[in-house]
């Protein structure tokens, strides 16, 4: 049985796998059926193009809600839309936002009135106005170029931690980081009412925009390309209206994120090497939680 | 009558053991290193001398060098008079006790003395000192609260660490003594 | 030479008992008798002229920690010892027991400062263990080098500084690992390093064998398969301890993910509703205790299920001759020796078919399950239906036929040949070590490494250098063909014994 004895001579046995039996093999025998338990890539996904392309279409309409963000900023620093016409704009937004947001959820129980809505849009309304002042001065000891440098950081880590895999409500982490990105740069736009309707605006395109965007894929799923694909073009003509080559970055990215991404991945897939065998922990299939709750 | 005989320490330089027997109960052995080489002294003084220069040339401040002539010479003096160990002596009584001694290269003397009541033994033992496994010779301690025990350990020839070979001449001579009483 | 009684020194047993390998010899007052040839220069035994090896086990996990890894190297070091070998172990440190110390039979342990990193494994630099290590080879004369698991990270480092050495290989694999995650990745890599230049790899489980020959891209023939074993006189069972007026389900396992509490915490509830007569016992400590604590809150089954918190190896024994039916839940196991204790002591068992287990029991002594809840609870119920049939076979019955299937004497037979393969084969000078690292792992890790191999070689010349190995006093043999321990306890022979002592000594003692 020793590690030096003759493997070569085959004994009329067949080996078997086991341990408790003393087989005449030498310990270091290798049988035909070495690894022939070996599985490899058992937990692939085979991935169509076309729905990779439909999920990664919420990541480009993100980064194109980022970009009609600044869009707006920059037009109203420069001075060429008015802090009412945003205002106006926003409600009319909002309103026609809120009736289709009913309409599409006829069908799930609510918990809120719509009373309770009103109050909370109203009472984020008057402190938003009550402070904007304050959020004007706020950065003021700070120089512009930090303030810059500051809310880009801030606009990338929401697109890094947006919940672009489950299909929810914007994340904590996300929205905070948005919103602290607009309040900076609101505090740089020219009057109060100015920083009033910037962060009104955020609050449109952050926060009240993916909840809109969730319910339509839910119970309208053939309207999420649509709404993601204008979305994207609305940010590329801003852009492009302020920055042409800007605008050609903005589409090249969206094009990449969208189209060649996903073929990437699909392509990819086929060089995965995964190894699995009985040697992998098993992992608990049961809802253990029942027994517990 | 003494005997004498070479050995080498755990880093091969040569040792004298000396071996003294005064009756058959009472037996002397006394270990010396080697003496404190000039080639080293010089060394090192140079050293110093050669780094204040550069550190004179470097400031032109003079405290520099009068600096460096305090830290050799007190260096010196403290190097004699605690580290450099002359000789070590064992001085083993059969039925009275063990007298251990270390002379300093200065000539300052410290020693000690254990009762042969408080020994348990005399053993070859081993150790990890620095990043080397060692052998050693020691003295085991009886435990008053627990005779079969070992209460601590008192280690000899701590500064000249002679090798294995050496131990066992020291140990062999002091177990015909101990072994006795 | 009265007052030096050796009361305490055992003649060799064969393969002592697990339950207290080493209890009475790790005192400050052992001691080893030798005789005054040993130190004559021809005392050096030329080992492979012998057929004898002077073999040194390394691995971060010794006694006092406590578990399989451990226990595998007592045993098989005491075994070894028996059949005439020299063994002597190193690990780390542990709070107060460093410096050399001696358990039964001679076996010497080193207890090297080295700095613990992470659940008893040191941290590794690939460099900083190399003076001790290469003390320890060259005074104790080592021919084979002896790694132990690899979650061992000084293991792993006496590998290489072996190789550097020129000394001959042998690792012990003790555990499964997966291939998912990038933990795994990483020490998946570390390991076909490591193992790139061993001569030969012990595994415990065919399981384990294919797992370590994919993980660290080996040749299969130099993997050989040798289980663990569990020493019977241990376990043996007693059925007036059952209680046969209910049904116990003995649990003993480290209460942990791994082990698979929380399936056990979906287990109870079901059947303790099904069958009335049903309790549970479990041994164990863990962070899931919370789990099973919680399951016997909300279910109100105080009396049906005890938890016994962390057992000493010793009363293992007792626990389990208490139950009529051992299960093991594991998740992952390369070799379950707990199974093999459970039956020993003739309890039914029923265990999860994960990793090696299906092969350690013949089918008829054990009921394998899929892990889950449901599949685990139909095969308890389908052992307790037959329990309360009386149809299965007697405690002792089962102990008979388990008493033979792994014992500690055949795993050192076993290793032995390996050491014997391992030591006939070169070791590869610098150059070819150099030109296997990079074609065999790949090329950016092996190009590190190769420098680190480098830099190692030059190191050990510098300490050749410093401390030339003719300085390093031979260590006196406690084990192996000159060994000294157990011999000159006659009157006459003990007239002049040189006594080498372990003590609690460190470096602090020396004063320097």
């Amino acid at each position: 049985m020793g590690a030096d004895s003759d493997a070569g001579a085959s004994p009329a046995v067949p080996w078997r796998k086991v341990l408790y039996e003393r087989q005449p093999f030498p310990d270091n025998y290798v049988d035909r059926r070495f690894l022939e338990e070996l599985r490899r890539n058992i937990r692939v996904r085979r991935y169509s193009y076309w729905a990779v392309v439909r999920e990664t279409g919420l990541v480009s309409q993100q980064l194109s809600c980022v970009a009609l963000f600044l869009t707006l900023w920059s037009y109203m620093e420069q001075g060429n839309v008015g802090p009412l016409t945003l205002l106006w704009t926003g409600l009319g937004c909002s309103v026609l936002g809120y009736t289709l947001y009913e309409a599409l959820g006829g069908g799930i129980d609510r918990e809120r009135t719509r009373c309770a809505d009103l109050q909370s849009a109203a009472v984020f309304m008057a402190f938003t106005f009550g402070f904007s002042p304050v959020l004007k001065t706020l950065t003021e000891s700070v120089s512009t170029d930090t303030v810059y440098a500051m809310s880009a950081g801030m606009l990338i880590a929401h697109l890094a931690s947006f919940p672009y895999t489950q299909p929810s409500l914007p994340g904590s982490l996300s929205l905070n980081a948005a919103l602290f990105a607009s309040v900076c740069l609101a505090s740089r736009l020219p009057g109060t009412l100015h920083t009033f309707a910037m962060l009104s605006c955020a609050l449109l395109v952050f926060a009240l925009w993916p909840c809109l965007l969730q319910r339509l894929r839910h119970t309208a799923e053939w309207t999420f390309p649509w709404a993601a694909g204008m979305v994207c073009v609305c940010g590329v003509v801003g852009v492009g209206t302020l920055w042409p080559a800007g605008a050609l970055l903005l589409f090249l990215a969206l094009v990449i994120l969208t189209l060649v991404c996903p073929l990437l991945l699909v392509r990819l897939q086929r060089h995965k090497d995964n190894i699995h065998g009985p040697w992998d922990e098993a992992e608990i299939s049961d809802d253990l939680s029942r027994f517990l709750s | 009558m003494a005997e004498k005989e070479e050995f080498t320490d755990i880093s091969g330089k040569t040792i004298k053991l000396s071996c003294q027997n005064y009756s058959p109960f009472c037996r002397e052995f006394t270990i010396s290193s080697a003496k404190l080489s000039l080639g080293r002294v010089m060394a090192f003084t140079c050293t110093v001398w050669l780094l204040a220069y550069t550190a004179f040339y470097l400031t032109q401040n003079t405290a520099v060098l009068s600096g460096a002539i305090f830290v050799t010479l007190s260096g010196m003096l403290l190097h004699i008079h605690f580290v450099k160990v002359d000789h070590e002596t064992l001085l083993v009584v059969g039925s009275l006790g063990v007298q251990l001694s270390a002379a300093y290269a200065s000539g300052r003397e410290s020693t000690t003395f254990i009762e042969m009541s408080r020994i348990k033994d005399i053993v070859i033992n081993e150790a990890i000192h620095m990043q080397t496994v060692i052998y050693y010779l020691c003295i085991l301690l009886k435990d008053p609260a627990e005779p079969d025990g070992v209460s601590s350990v008192v280690p000899l020839f701590q500064s000249s660490k002679p090798r294995l070979n050496c131990l066992v001449r020291v140990y062999r001579s002091c177990q015909e003594i101990i072994g006795q009483t | 030479m009265g007052q030096r009684k050796r009361v305490n020194v055992q003649s060799p047993v064969p393969c002592p008992s697990e339950t207290q390998p080493f209890s009475p010899h790790t005192h400050s007052s052992t001691e080893i008798p030798h005789h005054t040839h040993a130190f004559n220069t021809s005392g050096h035994h030329g080992y492979l002229q012998s057929g004898k090896h002077s073999i040194c086990m390394v691995s971060d996990f010794f006694y006092p920690n406590m578990g399989g890894v451990e226990s595998h190297i007592y045993q098989l070091s005491q075994c070894l010892i028996e059949k005439g070998h020299k063994v002597v172990i190193a690990t780390h440190a542990y709070g107060e027991r460093r410096g050399v110390r001696y358990l039964n039979n001679g076996l010497k342990v080193y207890y090297l400062p080295l700095q613990v990193m992470y659940n008893q494994s040191t941290a590794t630099t690939c460099f900083h263990s190399l003076p001790l290590l290469r003390c320890v080879f060259v005074r104790e004369r080592i021919t084979v080098v002896h790694a132990h698991s690899s979650f061992s990270a000084m293991a792993h480092d006496a590998l290489f500084h072996a190789k550097t050495m020129g000394l001959n290989t042998v690792f012990t694999d003790h555990s499964l690992f997966g291939f998912a995650d990038l933990s795994s990745v990483l020490t998946n890599k570390l390991l076909t390093v490591s193992l790139c230049d061993t001569n030969h790899i012990v595994c415990v489980s065919y399981t384990s064998k294919e797992n370590t020959v994919l993980r660290a891209a080996l040749n299969p023939d130099i993997v050989s398969v040798i289980p663990n074993a569990v020493d019977p006189t241990d376990f043996t069972p007693d059925p007036s301890c059952r209680d046969s007026s209910k049904i116990t389900i003995v649990v003993v396992s480290r209460l942990v993910y791994r082990k698979g509490i929380d399936l056990l915490g979906g287990i109870i509830p079901e059947l303790c509703a099904k069958h009335p007569d049903l309790c549970f016992l479990i041994g164990g400590e863990g962070p899931k205790r919370l789990v099973l604590e919680e399951v016997r809150e909300k279910y109100q089954l105080h009396d049906r299920v005890r938890l016994l918190g962390a057992l000493d190896h010793k009363d293992v024994r007792d626990v389990l001759v208490q139950g009529h039916i051992f299960l093991n839940t594991s998740l992952t196991e390369a070799f379950c020796m707990a199974i093999v204790e459970g039956a020993s002591c003739g309890l039914q068992v029923v265990s999860t078919r994960v990793g090696g287990i299906p092969e350690v029991l013949p089918d008829e002594l054990v009921t394998l399950c899929e892990p889950t809840v449901s599949s685990l609870c139909v095969g308890l119920e389908k052992v307790i239906a037959r329990q309360r049939a009386g149809k299965v076979p007697s405690p002792a019955a089962i102990h008979r036929q388990v008493q033979t299937l792994y014992t500690w004497r055949n795993v050192a037979e076993r290793t032995e040949k390996v050491y014997d393969h391992a030591c006939r084969q070169p070791v590869l000078p610098l150059p070819a070590r150099l030109r296997r690292l990079r074609s065999h792992c790949g090329a950016v890790a092996g190009s590190i490494f190769s420098f680190v191999a480098v830099i190692n070689f030059l190191f050990l010349l510098f300490l050749q250098w410093l401390f030339p190995n003719h300085l390093i006093d031979v260590a006196v043999d406690a084990s192996g063909p000159g060994g000294r321990w157990g011999r000159g306890f006659g009157k006459e022979e003990s007239k002049d014994p040189i006594v080498a002592r372990c003590a609690v000594e460190d470096t602090r003692r020396l004063k320097c």
